[in-house]
């Protein structure tokens, strides 16, 4: 297995974010948060190339982030530090982007961090009846997403061999995946209110 | 297979490791470990997004020395601070110690003119 050293942080690993984050609010030493994003430089570098497609743009970019990071915490606390800098790095992509194209630079509207998705007890506790209605539901799919999220879920295949399997793009593939679960989830709501109502 | 299903829906531990992503990334992992890499990226849309972006690089190969690169930067600027506040506090307590010992010296000096005028009288 080929490693990646220098990607990693070593002796702090064992440390969660929240523990580094509350680290940092209790002596305001700026080391704890080059530990913490350390921990996001790699997501961090993609989403800004996913905006702004140039590599040397991209790694301003995160600098900038950086130094906006270090700032903004020490203004004010943030509860959801992975949220909020996914948030921090797509607005500061956007606001680089219309900068770029002549319009007035601005602050998006700010949005509502999202607590991350926690374990969903529902989820654990899926019953045979949610099961059933699941596998109904997949039939419902239109044959695109149906097909792809068979074979990416229940035969557990790659997008790659998805892809190679049905002859859609991978791009079409991850989108029938994406959309076919978030309508499978909308069909499985709506059985189970009329369930309840019934 | 019914198992399987569960998985559709389900929100667990959806982090994924850098070093993982950057072997997905390379394309070094076996079709399976592909497999769980995009199960946990369908439900994390940072890394998704991110995935996303880091295929536009041309050279997959360079991207872990972009890394590196970012990290030294962020240690530069991190520790730098940490360096110069510790130093301010040094040069401030050095100040204090000065401040202190003056204050004193003028008392004593002080002290012995008085008393050496009262002395004279």
């Amino acid at each position: 297995m080929v490693s990646f050293p220098f990607v990693n942080t070593g002796k702090y690993d064992h440390i969660p974010d929240q523990q580094l984050l509350e680290n940092f609010y209790s002596d305001h030493d700026n080391e704890w948060l080059g530990i913490l994003l350390q921990r996001y430089t790699l997501l961090l570098l993609g989403v800004c190339m996913k905006y702004l497609k140039n590599e040397d743009e991209a790694k301003d970019c995160v600098q900038q982030i950086f130094l906006k990071v270090i700032q903004e915490l020490h203004k004010y606390k943030v509860d959801y530090f992975k949220s909020w800098l996914y948030m921090v790095a797509k607005n500061h992509c956007l606001m680089k982007l219309r900068y770029k194209h002549g319009k007035i630079p601005a602050e998006l509207e700010s949005q509502p961090i999202a607590a991350p998705e926690e374990t969903d007890k529902k989820e654990l506790e899926q019953t045979d009846h949610v099961l059933d209605l699941m596998e109904d539901s997949i039939q419902e799919l239109n044959p695109e997403q149906q097909q792809c999220v068979t074979l990416f879920y229940l035969q557990k295949k790659s997008y790659q061999q998805v892809s190679d399997m049905t002859g859609f793009s991978m791009l079409q593939v991850k989108s029938y995946i994406q959309n076919g679960k978030r309508n499978l989830k909308i069909l499985i709501e709506k059985k189970l209110k009329n369930n309840i109502k019934q | 297979m019914r198992e399987d299903l569960k998985n559709i829906l389900s929100n667990l531990n959806t982090d994924i490791d850098q070093e993982t992503l950057l072997l997905y990334l390379q394309d070094k992992l076996s079709e399976e470990q592909k497999h769980e890499v995009e199960k946990k990226l369908a439900n994390n849309e940072f890394a998704d997004d991110a995935m996303e972006g880091l295929k536009e690089i041309k050279d997959k190969q360079q991207v872990a020395y972009m890394v590196e690169m970012l990290n030294r930067d962020l240690k530069k600027k991190t520790e730098k601070k940490k360096q110069r506040r510790q130093n301010l506090q040094l040069k401030d307590q050095s100040w204090l110690y000065m401040a202190i010992f003056i204050i004193v010296l003028l008392i004593i000096i002080s002290y012995i003119i008085i008393h050496k005028m009262l002395k004279d009288q």
